[in-house]
């Protein structure tokens, strides 16, 4: 209960803060945010963006370490859950797709540019679409978890590639891509100031705090399904 | 009227404050209502 509440009142903080904190050339008081020339308002994004992101990451490891625990113990609740972990990753993973993209269309000019990023990322929907296609082809239940624990184990693996690893060895437009040293960006220079950085961190552990209650949501609702199907 | 047409952030703002506290209020009455599905099928059992 008191998570529940310190989350409400935390991310209602952080969007009130995102987005209502005043964004100047020279900031001269501790709630106001440095201009960033090449982003100016569009920087506020990095504040849910970046998070959703993370939190796509956090639920494929957590889909895939439970897909293991499934294949040591053969627990069905072990598979619900990493089904569940991937599903909730899957959301998070179309949330930063669809706010990139947003971003994208006034930084870059259009929604969509095949930047490395975002085609990294529409890889791991494309991953994570088929995940969810086998665990509907198959109808027998054990085998369905055995088969959809060892796609988890796989598909997670491909996650650091495409999300830590491959946009950075390429040349791109998004902050952080090959020749962007420190965080900045090849069209802009992008530091957090210290007020942005506490916004930015209290966001990653907000998000963090509302991933885990919905997935304990989604977990009871599944288990709760699973014990009042009719067996056999 | 005036001040929210010059600073139209905050009209962001409000909304996505009020999609936040309409998912919160959702999410809270989902989780109690889980937690009484559970109590009848724990009484269900024992």
């Amino acid at each position: 209960m008191t998570l529940r509440i310190l989350l409400g009142v935390l991310l209602t903080l952080v969007i009130v803060a995102a987005l209502g904190l005043p964004m100047v050339q020279h900031p001269q008081h501790w709630y106001e945010f440095p201009s960033i020339p090449g982003l100016e308002e569009k920087a506020r994004i990095i504040f849910f963006h970046v998070p959703t992101a993370w939190l796509s990451v956090m639920a494929f490891i957590t889909s895939m370490i439970y897909g293991i625990r499934y294949l040591r113990r053969k627990d069905p609740m072990d598979d619900l859950t990493s089904a569940s972990a991937a599903g909730l990753g899957l959301l998070f993973c179309v949330l930063a797709t669809v706010t990139g993209a947003i971003w994208a269309k006034f930084n870059w000019g259009s929604y969509w540019n095949w930047d490395p990023r975002e085609t990294s990322i529409f890889v791991l929907l494309l991953i994570y679409g088929a995940y969810f296609s086998l665990r509907a082809a198959v109808e027998v239940e054990e085998k369905r978890a055995t088969l959809s624990s060892v796609y988890s184990i796989i598909a997670a693996v491909t996650v650091p590639f495409f999300v830590f690893i491959m946009p950075r060895i390429m040349t791109g437009l998004h902050p952080g891509a090959k020749g962007d040293p420190d965080g900045a960006g090849p069209v802009i220079e992008f530091k957090m100031s210290l007020n942005m950085r506490v916004v930015f961190f209290s966001s990653l552990i907000a998000f963090t705090l509302l991933f885990l209650w919905m997935l304990s949501l989604r977990v009871r609702t599944a288990r709760l399904e699973y014990h009042h199907q009719p067996k056999g | 009227m005036d001040f929210l047409a010059q600073h139209q952030l905050y009209i962001v703002l409000i909304i996505a404050v009020g999609i936040w506290f309409g998912l919160y209020i959702y999410l809270f009455r989902l989780d109690g209502r889980l937690k009484k599905l559970e109590r009848d099928m724990h009484r269900e059992q024992h």
